[in-house]
């Protein structure tokens, strides 16, 4: 039996993405914006890697896992601002999306993130950007997939 | 938005490893938990507190960092919360273990992997970080 997840075959351990998945990244230090925003992109679906700091945030990206965008708080604690790990992420992938979210930045100051959100923001904000970027395809192909 | 977890069991996963945290947390999800992921005692602590589940088990790595270790979090546990199971484990497979018993306990969504395929798992990942760390 084939696992329905990325990164997690039982019998080849491949890490190819299976059709009809869209896994984020979500880095935020703070517990209860991290766990609202969490289940609200997996009520849509999206499977969710948590990291609470950049360090955890790069650890997630260097591990191999499949990411096909990345959502960012800028400031966290540990050696790795959200700004920088958007540089990173950018330099590992350049295709892949990054939102940045921050309550001290200027939309301006944000590159090379995709898209800029102030803080606070509303989570079906974030949603509706994620699925701008993400599109909803994939959402049929699963359909399509188990029917 | 639909909503998954009418019915499901929840958990909290706390560990302060995040390649660890997210392998455990999403075994358990495939199982059909609701699983809320903590890095520290006190992440634990606030998502009791501040009602965000109540969760059925606490699964904690015995070395967890926050105010409190993991030792002193199961008494607070057992004092505040006393219908949580909590479980402490000393490594990767311990956890591992731990998990792959809550499965056979619990909703039994699906079960697509052992145990011990999160061990191996967790290991490739962390291994492929030491790799590309500079």
């Amino acid at each position: 039996m084939k696992p329905s997840r990325a990164g997690w075959s039982a019998d080849d351990q491949n890490k190819d993405q299976m059709v009809g998945e869209r896994n984020i990244l979500l880095v935020e230090d703070e517990f209860l914006i991290r766990f609202l925003i969490s289940e609200s992109l997996r009520d849509e679906g999206y499977t969710v890697l948590e990291a609470t700091d950049g360090e955890e945030g790069l650890a997630v990206l260097l591990s191999g896992q499949p990411v096909d965008l990345m959502i960012t708080d800028v400031r966290m604690p540990g050696g790795i601002d959200g700004m920088e790990l958007t540089r990173r992420s950018k330099a590992l992938a350049p295709a892949r999306p990054v939102i940045v979210c921050s309550g001290h930045l200027m939309s301006s100051e944000a590159a090379p993130a995709d898209i800029f959100l102030a803080k606070p923001y509303l989570a079906d904000a974030l949603v509706k950007e994620v699925t701008k970027l993400m599109g909803t395809a994939w959402k049929t192909d699963t359909q399509t997939r188990s029917a | 938005m639909e909503n998954r977890h009418a019915d499901a069991q929840c958990l909290i996963v706390a560990d302060g490893d995040v390649l660890i945290r997210n392998a455990l947390a999403e075994y358990l999800r495939h199982c059909g938990y609701k699983v809320i992921e903590a890095a520290n005692s006190d992440e634990v602590l606030t998502a009791l507190r501040r009602g965000t589940a109540s969760a059925d088990a606490v699964l904690a790595d015995a070395e967890l960092a926050g105010s409190i270790n993991a030792f002193e979090l199961r008494i607070r546990l057992r004092e505040e919360f006393p219908a949580i199971t909590t479980v402490l484990a000393g490594s990767v497979d311990a956890a591992a273990k731990a998990a792959g018993q809550l499965c056979d306990d619990g909703p039994h969504l699906r079960r697509p992997y052992e145990p011990e395929k999160v061990v191996a798992h967790i290991k490739r990942l962390l291994a492929a970080v030491k790799r590309q760390a500079p």
